[in-house]
């Protein structure tokens, strides 16, 4: 099986690179390739088993992996070939997350941005889909979701951050709270309000603000594991040209409404190929322990078998929305089931890790201040070190599963509105 | 690679058609009688031909909504075991539901296990037996059977059950080779209870649906609290996810272990949504859902056992655990 490289995209007559790649109609051939590709590419071997001290590092270091991975063309399917794509569709990306995954290997952490902000920039903004998008393919910048804002949250449409009409331009005046990836993209996507204060989801529109912009300030706010994961964002009288405008002015709540649909299909299949990865990993842990003559908590077979039975439901549901979503049809509320397996299968995941790593997770010395360096030497020549610190930071990060993209309550609320049609709850 | 779960045969009209013919059988006889003359009008032996995924998922899930109590199971048990049996003559056989995960009989041990009804013309039952690492089948006459088996009481007194309970003499003198059909026949009545759970599950959410859109407190129904909302979507999501694994598992058949561990998760997912779906109907039902006269106390104790039938949930949960710490591989149960 030869690779993609080299795949066609030579200019079309009219100077357009427009060709699909080979691999964009045969999704199996490309899961094949694919697979093979990583399991014998000695690149990509130094990203297994890696852990950073920080998003920052992680993110600087997976814009490599992503590099690597478009040079090879893998990461440029499911991409149309105008925005740096080589054609496919959505079960292009997500046979690649679950390649990726099985082999071992990470999903580039500027993929779960990706996976909600490509889609509605390529549908509702072609031009900065074809200036920017391949750009991000390449690694070489990606994108901040900016929504929540202090008093908006869960009720988004209560936002407030102001964008004003100025002959070519929007000026943005407010603040973002909670900007995924706030702290090290390059370019923030956001909703904002062009309508009067009153208009909720009626007057919002979406855009693009590059973060060096006069006039905007990130302020990095750090997770109770100390990373960087979010900002908090002010905007000052920015100036950003109407041209960056995702969707008309006032079509903010649709463009969100179509970006929730992928955030729904193809960033639950992401988080589960990655957990499922993770259990793996979690496995081999616990087993170096029980060869070691540690003695397991008596429970740990039932709590694997309980996080890896939550995680096959959640990829047998996820499954059939990324197809749907790959025939076209419109992913609708019935997909807020599939947000609630993914919370419950990422928060059973990281609970099975800190039980059964127990006094490890809670007090293990690896990471503590002054360790010191024969204790950490021993710890890198075991190959262990930093992986209980490693389940400590994302045990934080699978809280915000129940929180971030819709909290645990607006999904059930969804479920008992649209899909089960309950009575409606009264305002008090 | 497994294919899509929706692409199977029935289509719409033709499933809402069946359905409401089994649903009318069913509901009327709970015991199954008349359901082999049904299926027989509607040509079931073509339909299952021709999609016996969609065919049986319909069946038992509808078997499930009337909490019905017939032997339908047992078709499905032994049309996989018939293969690896001489010809039943006149007689009636029936199989052997041990309890705990369904694993073979152990030579020598007791029997633990439950027939899906009485022995009255029932001349042989299928025991498998673990005979050095194999399994092989027993039939066992029925009547030494008879000598240890009760009706079941307990928690689901209508199912009409038999608990078989003890030894029967010299179980490995007459076995014969499975050839894996015991593997398969469990597998095959894994995705049946499957389907037969999520029915029961569908019910008792559209008991509690219905009641909590009707029942008025505080001067609104009840339906409309926060509180009450969420334990109904919580339900809905467990039943709709036991639906998915189901359906994949269906997909899996040419999977190298034939979708035995698919089989296993469904039946699985399927005993673990029971749980979650009782517990909040339970609740939302008030007193009323405790009391004899509504309907509901039937469908919990009915989903429970039949949770435990093949396998109970958490038997099944620690031991798909225990494979994975061995060493198995973590089977990505489904492809896109």
């Amino acid at each position: 099986m030869t690779g993609p490289v080299g795949a066609p995209t030579l200019a079309g007559p009219a100077g357009e690179a427009c060709a699909d790649g080979p691999f964009a109609e045969d999704l199996d051939a490309y899961r094949l390739a694919l697979r093979d590709h990583l399991r014998a590419e000695r690149a990509l071997q130094r990203f297994r088993n890696r852990r950073y001290p920080s998003t920052e590092a992680r993110m600087a270091d997976h814009a490599g992996l992503e590099r690597l991975l478009y040079d090879g063309g893998w990461n440029r399917y499911g991409w149309p070939s105008a925005a740096g794509g080589l054609g496919g569709d959505e079960r292009h990306r997500a046979v690649l997350y679950d390649e990726l995954a099985a082999a071992g290997l990470p999903v580039p952490g500027q993929h779960m941005l990706l996976e909600t902000l490509g889609p509605p920039v390529v549908r509702f903004a072609q031009d900065l889909a074809a200036a920017h998008l391949p750009a991000y393919l390449r690694g070489e910048e990606w994108w901040g979701q900016g929504f929540s804002e202090p008093e908006a949250g869960s009720d988004l449409a209560s936002l407030r951050c102001r964008a004003r009409r100025d002959g070519d331009t929007y000026v943005v005046t407010g603040q973002k709270l909670w900007t995924s990836h706030g702290a090290t993209a390059t370019r923030l996507v956001c909703l904002v309000r062009t309508g009067t204060p009153e208009s909720r989801h009626r007057g919002l529109s979406m855009i693009m603000i590059d973060v060096d912009a006069a006039g905007v300030t990130i302020r990095p706010v750090a997770m109770a594991n100390g990373d960087n994961e979010l900002a908090e964002v002010f905007f000052d009288d920015v100036v950003v040209p109407a041209s960056r405008l995702i969707g008309a002015e006032g079509q903010g709540w649709a463009v969100a409404m179509y970006l929730l649909q992928f955030e729904r299909a193809m960033y639950a299949w992401l988080s589960a190929a990655e957990a499922l990865r993770r259990l793996r990993e979690l496995r081999g842990q616990l087993a170096a322990r029980a060869a070691a003559g540690r003695t397991l908590p008596a429970d740990a077979a039932a709590r694997l078998g309980e996080a890896y039975a939550h995680l096959a439901a959640l990829r047998a549901r996820s499954a059939d929305t990324v197809r749907r979503l790959a025939a076209g049809d419109t992913v609708g509320p019935e997909a807020s089931v599939d947000k609630v397996l993914l919370a419950t299968a990422e928060i059973c995941l990281h609970d099975t890790a800190r039980d059964l790593l127990s006094d490890e997770f809670l007090f293990a010395a690896e990471d503590a201040p002054g360790v010191t360096a024969p204790a950490a030497a021993a710890a890198v020549a075991a190959g262990c070190f930093g992986e209980v610190a490693q389940w400590r930071t994302d045990w934080w990060f699978s809280r915000s599963a129940t929180i971030l993209g819709g909290s645990a309550e607006v999904q059930r609320t969804i479920l008992a509105d649209h899909v089960l049609g309950l009575p409606k709850e009264t305002k008090r | 690679m497994i294919s899509s779960p929706s692409e199977t045969g029935l289509d719409a009209a033709t499933a809402e058609l069946l359905a409401g013919s089994l649903r009318e059988v069913l509901t009327t006889n709970l015991d199954g009688s008349g359901l082999g003359s049904v299926l027989e009008e509607l040509g079931w032996d073509e339909v299952l031909a021709d999609d016996r995924a969609g065919a049986t998922t319909l069946l038992f899930v509808e078997h499930g909504r009337a909490l019905a109590a017939s032997r339908v199971l047992d078709d499905v048990l032994l049309a996989e075991l018939a293969p690896s049996l001489p010809a039943p003559g006149a007689g009636t056989r029936v199989p052997f539901y041990p309890l705990g995960t369904a694993a073979p009989v152990t030579p020598g041990a007791p029997l633990a296990g439950l027939l899906l009804g009485g022995l009255d013309g029932v001349t042989e039952v299928v025991v498998p037996v673990a005979l050095d690492g194999r399994v092989e089948l027993a039939l066992v006459p029925a009547g030494l059977v008879t000598a240890i088996a009760r009706p079941a009481g307990g928690f689901d007194p209508a199912s009409r059950w038999l608990v078989v309970e003890g030894a029967v003499d010299g179980l490995a003198e007459h076995t014969l080779p499975d050839g894996g059909a015991w593997e398969r026949a469990v597998a095959a009545g894994r995705l049946a209870l499957a389907a037969e759970i999520i029915g029961v599950c569908a019910a008792a959410l559209a008991i509690a649906v219905e009641h909590t859109s009707a029942r008025v407190q505080y001067g609104r129904q009840i339906a409309t609290f926060q509180a009450v909302r969420h334990r109904l979507s919580e339900a809905h999501v467990a039943t709709e996810s036991a639906r998915s694994v189901l359906a994949v598992a269906w997909a899996a058949q040419d999977h190298p272990d034939g979708g035995v561990g698919a089989a296993r998760l469904a039946k699985l997912r399927a005993g673990w949504a029971q749980a979650e779906v009782m517990r909040h109907a339970l609740q939302v039902c008030g007193a009323m859902g405790l009391s004899l006269e509504h309907q509901l106390h039937r469908h919990v104790s009915r989903a429970a056992a039949l949770d435990a039938l093949l396998g109970g949930h958490r038997a099944l949960t620690e031991q798909l655990g225990t494979e994975l710490l061995a060493g198995a591989d973590f089977d990505r149960v489904v492809e896109i």
